[in-house]
């Protein structure tokens, strides 16, 4: 009975089938809508559904140079790891199905695995737009990943527990976004260098490095990125809005506050244009790590005088 | 029941495949010598005015990632190899669009010292769109009739002989 319920939870709910349906519909969003802000009618509503049978249905090319147990290992690994930290999020309002002391931790790194992996597929298959869409995947992993962790600390610390239900339970009585507001837009904008949204899409800039570190991956092992790259931004939504927007207490307001921040994500990525990839460093350690820590040092100081 | 039920599923699963195929057209565009008035005709294709992602089309830069190769202008000597390798490097199913009169007939260019031939002489081509260019419309009008010959089962087109294609280049 026990084994059919955890089938159940790594099979269907939350992670596996839910999982991939929410993060096709939630890249759909997406497209639809810096479609329609740039004036275009936009992609149907199934289309990432047939894209990905589409890549499923394709012939798989393994270039003749790369490590064949890597090559076929890392798009199982990304996916895996997206949808392991949907394990400890508060996934559609509902209570985590698994959660411990300290899972916060445990999720940002489960969240960067996706990174990781495409930046060792770029290196593996070593062609050279795929060696050079590796090495900014990496650099920009290095850029975000310390402001985005830090800009999660500030509700953690508040909540004092680093445990994601209850620091969503503790966000439900309070809108976070109001005390500690570079938190939150710190954490927006990570969110987007994390999935390599626009304006921080340099990794696989389309018109200088072909696709970046996937230009050599085909048919599964593309849709396998594809889709741990979604499960990734269903699981990081669902962070930032259950941080920040007032907690997620149910199926209503888990759509409509993560739908309400991916607008925001899609008006950001209608309105700039790509960052080089230095800027985005420079962008991230000058004014995002720095503005983030200060916050945090005055949450430690307001904690420290009124207990 | 236990001959027919496996056809039945092959038959289902069959369907859906080609239901992704017709929806999710994901184009390389390889220009092989073209005057460059196909080309900019293809960037207007993808311009919001005509909007091809909302049939699913979408230009991507690796061949890797195509289904469909869209090729401009005659083939010239040089561009032989290169194009051929293009349609090599791309993984099946894949289908060819030739856009432009020259990389039907090699148009203008016929006969100049440096021009190999038409391009169905060098790879398979699925659908021809003349026109010198030809206009957005008539290359999504291309696009939709590739889709429906998908849909009828035609059967895969062969590269036509040729004497140039044989010359050394
Ligand atoms: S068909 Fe016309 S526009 Fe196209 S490559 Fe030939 S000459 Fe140029």
């Amino acid at each position: 009975m026990n084994t059919l319920a955890s089938f159940f939870t790594i099979l269907i709910y939350p992670a596996g089938l839910t999982l991939i349906l929410f993060g096709m519909f939630y890249e759909w969003i997406d497209r639809k809508l810096v479609a329609r802000f740039q004036n275009r009618a936009g992609p149907r509503w199934f289309q990432p559904f047939a894209d990905a049978v589409k890549l499923l249905a394709k012939e798989q090319i393994q270039p003749g140079i790369v490590n064949p147990y890597l090559f076929f290992a890392l798009p199982i690994v990304a996916i895996a790891g997206a949808s392991t930290a949907a394990l400890y999020v508060p996934l559609m309002g509902f209570t985590p199905p698994s959660s411990f002391s300290g899972d916060l931790i445990v999720t940002l790194y489960l969240l960067s695995l996706p990174t990781m992996c495409v930046g060792l597929a770029g290196w593996n298959t070593s062609s050279r737009f795929s060696l050079i869409g590796a090495t900014r995947a990496l650099t920009q992993l290095f850029a975000y990943e310390a402001p985005f962790m830090l800009a999660l600390l500030g509700p953690a610390l508040v909540a004092g527990s680093w445990q994601i239900g209850e620091i969503n339970e503790y966000a439900q009585t309070r809108w976070l976004i109001l005390s500690q507001p570079i938190g939150f837009i710190v954490a927006l904008i990570g969110l987007m260098g994390k999935l390599e949204l626009p304006p921080f899409d340099a990794p696989e800039a389309e018109t200088e490095i072909v696709a970046g570190a996937l230009t050599e991956y085909s048919g599964r092992g593309l849709m396998m990125f594809k889709i741990g790259k979604s499960i990734e931004l269903v699981v990081g939504l669902t962070l930032v809005s259950a941080f920040y927007l007032g907690g997620l207490s149910g199926i209503g307001s888990f759509l409509l506050k993560s739908v309400a921040l991916l607008f925001l994500m899609s008006v950001m990525q209608t309105l700039f244009t790509r960052f080089r990839i230095d800027q985005t460093v420079g962008l991230w350690w000058r004014f995002g790590a720095i503005l983030v820590l200060a916050q945090i040092v005055v949450i430690i100081l307001w904690k420290g005088y009124m207990p | 029941m236990t001959a027919n039920s496996p056809q039945l599923w092959e038959k289902v699963i069959d369907k859906v495949r080609t239901w992704a195929r017709l929806n999710s057209i994901w184009a390389v565009h390889f220009n092989s010598g073209s005057c460059n008035g196909c080309d900019i005709e293809i960037l207007a294709t993808l311009t919001p005015r005509y909007d091809v992602e909302r049939l699913g089309i979408k230009l991507h830069g690796s061949p890797r990632h195509a289904d469909v190769l869209i090729v401009t202008g005659p083939v010239t000597r040089q561009a032989r190899e290169r194009l051929i390798r293009t349609y090599e490097q791309m993984p099946e199913p894949k289908f060819v669009v030739s856009v432009g009169s020259c990389s039907i007939s090699g148009g203008v260019f016929e006969g100049c010292y440096n021009v190999g031939g038409s391009v169905d002489e060098v790879i398979p081509v699925d659908v021809y769109i003349p026109g010198c260019p030809p206009r957005p419309e008539a290359i999504i009008d291309g696009i939709i009739q590739l889709l429906a010959d998908l849909q009828g089962g035609k059967p895969r087109p062969v590269v036509r002989p040729n004497v140039a294609a044989e010359l050394p280049s």
